[in-house]
């Protein structure tokens, strides 16, 4: 564990003292910032309506689906490109422990840019009155979903030594989880037999529940199986290339 | 001590690494000297653990570690210089040594004294504050070998460790090497081969995946002084003469320089030319030999037809 601390925090440390990670806050909060004011405009000023606006609308997915991308693409890809990897590799580190701390720090910096956006509902809490607990279910499921999403990331770049390559390899993966949604067309509203689709849905999961403070306990179950499962492969397929 | 049996390496169908074999006693340093492409870095990167040997690989021990069953106890023994040396640029050097130092699991409270003392030993103190991406070539490659002696590994493996830096600091690596045989088994990649000629005890001549020769520095010296060439000049030779040397055991080519004759053979070969020189009655004017080098030697047996 502690090898996965050290790992982690160099890692953080070493995004956060290249502008690589400024960069993409700046441009996060930009877009976030205009989608809050222009939600606030829309629910006109209805506080209990802005969390759902804001977390299910198109810009709040477009933000899921590349961020965790850009922010993973580098991890591994990079690192095998500069053979900086074999570096690492040399300390005697396990590969899975490699894995964990690349997908922590990566899901840290990830969460850092949502909450970002704290000081934005403070600031509303105080001339209206926020529900901190829809909030946080909003959170809940972003933190969820981004798990899941950083995972596949990490999964991409361990793919590929190119680290566009790896991002669009992870947006890919993102939007096949963004658009099992639209199967829903596929079957009416009673139809219980291919209800498990929801189950494979991230826009349903955050759209349709934690936005409206509805935490299903199969959701964390679903989203933590998923991003083991990434990491998994992504710790077998780093083992691979010793072989 | 590192002791290697059949140890094979394969990428995809081409073998890097032909079962080879040889050990590498404690204390002492060796060059591994080959071609590129000769399979140098992938023993380097066995023995570092980054890559996995070929089933049927028989033995690879580090420091009594078999690398084959615990390779990531084996790795902890080798600290490790790599060819390519991709320090993080946006990190300062102390930042840097610090993150790895953590990495090969050595306590909090230990870490600042071990990175005083592994700058100290590669004259890197005024560096320590510094952002590794504004630092020299020569720099990176001291902080690299800063690196490769964090947690005092047992085992050394320098690939290159020279390329780079000026003629002071090749000295001060010397002198480093000199200081640090005691302690460690230290295997040096390089193609200086004057620098391994000074440094190391052992050659361990590598070339198409197969160990070509593996000598301590005696056995290597005699080769060397065997394998050179002989000059000889007689007074008022004629042809006849070359024919005689021709005939001598040993002796491989003879060749025409000026009034003389060079002679290329696998032997001393001065002995027998005097003997033939009395039966003869040939009064020489000169006898003399030029020992091979360890270049000579090198270009012979890494020779693309060279048999190992």
């Amino acid at each position: 564990m502690m090898r996965v601390a050290s790992l982690a925090r160099r890692e953080l440390l070493t995004l956060f003292v290249s502008p690589v990670a400024w960069t993409i806050t700046f441009v996060f909060l930009l877009v976030m910032g205009m989608t809050f004011h222009l939600s606030l405009l829309s629910v006109g000023g209805d506080l209990q309506q802005l969390v759902p606006a804001i977390y299910s609308g198109y810009v709040f997915w477009f933000m899921m689906l590349i961020f965790p991308p850009l922010i993973s693409m580098r991890t591994l890809a990079e690192e095998r490109r500069t053979g900086s990897l074999e570096m690492l590799v040399t300390t005697g580190i396990a590969d899975a422990t490699v894995i964990t701390a690349k997908w922590i720090s990566t899901w840290i910096f990830f969460m850092f840019l949502w909450l970002c956006m704290l000081p934005l509902w403070l600031l509303l809490d105080g001339v209206g009155q926020v529900d901190f607990g829809v909030l946080l279910s909003a959170h809940l499921g972003i933190a969820l979903v981004g798990a899941g999403f950083c995972a596949a990331g990490i999964l991409a770049s361990a793919l590929t030594s190119h680290p566009l390559a790896s991002a669009g390899l992870a947006m890919a993966i993102n939007l096949v989880l963004f658009l099992v949604e639209w199967l829903r067309f596929l079957y009416e509203p009673g139809d219980l037999q291919l209800r498990w689709i929801e189950h494979f849905s991230a826009v349903h999961h955050i759209g349709a529940e934690m936005t409206r403070g509805i935490v299903d306990l199969r959701v964390p179950i679903w989203w933590v199986s998923f991003t083991i499962l990434m990491l998994f492969i992504a710790t077998k397929v780093l083992e691979r290339r010793r072989w | 001590m590192i002791e290697v049996e059949n140890l094979s390496r394969s990428y995809g169908s081409r073998k890097a690494l032909d079962s080879i074999s040889f050990q590498v006693p404690s204390g002492s340093v060796t060059g591994f000297l080959g071609p590129n492409g000769a399979g140098k870095t992938t023993t380097l990167r066995v023995l570092t653990s980054w890559l996995l040997p070929d089933p049927g690989t028989e033995k690879v021990m580090v420091c009594g570690v078999d690398l084959l069953r615990e390779p990531r106890l084996a790795c902890r023994k080798v600290g490790a210089l790599l060819e390519q040396l991709p320090l993080p640029g946006e990190l300062r050097v102390c930042e840097f040594l610090h993150s790895r130092a953590r990495l090969k699991g050595i306590s909090g409270s230990q870490i600042p004294a071990e990175i005083q003392r592994v700058l100290e030993d590669v004259d890197a103190v005024d560096a320590s504050r510094r952002g590794i991406g504004t630092l020299s070539q020569g720099y990176r490659q001291r902080i690299g070998l800063a690196d490769a002696l964090l947690g005092d590994p047992p085992v050394l493996l320098l690939d290159e460790p020279t390329r780079g830096l000026d003629p002071r600091q090749v000295a001060l690596f010397r002198e480093l090497v000199d200081r640090l045989r005691h302690q460690h088994t230290i295997i040096l990649s390089s193609h200086v081969l004057g620098e391994v000629e000074q440094i190391c005890d052992r050659v361990c001549m590598i070339s198409a995946g197969k160990i070509c020769l593996d000598e301590d520095r005696e056995a290597w010296t005699r080769r060397l002084e065997i394998s050179g060439t002989t000059r000889v000049e007689v007074v008022d030779g004629s042809d006849d003469v070359a024919v005689g040397l021709a005939t001598l055991d040993g002796v491989s080519e003879v060749l025409t320089d000026g009034p003389g004759w060079i002679l290329h053979g696998d032997r001393d070969l001065r002995r027998s030319i005097g003997e033939l020189a009395r039966q003869k009655e040939w009064v020489l004017s000169e006898l003399s030999t030029d020992p091979a080098t360890l270049e000579s030697l090198f270009l012979q047996l890494t020779h693309p037809g060279a048999e190992s």
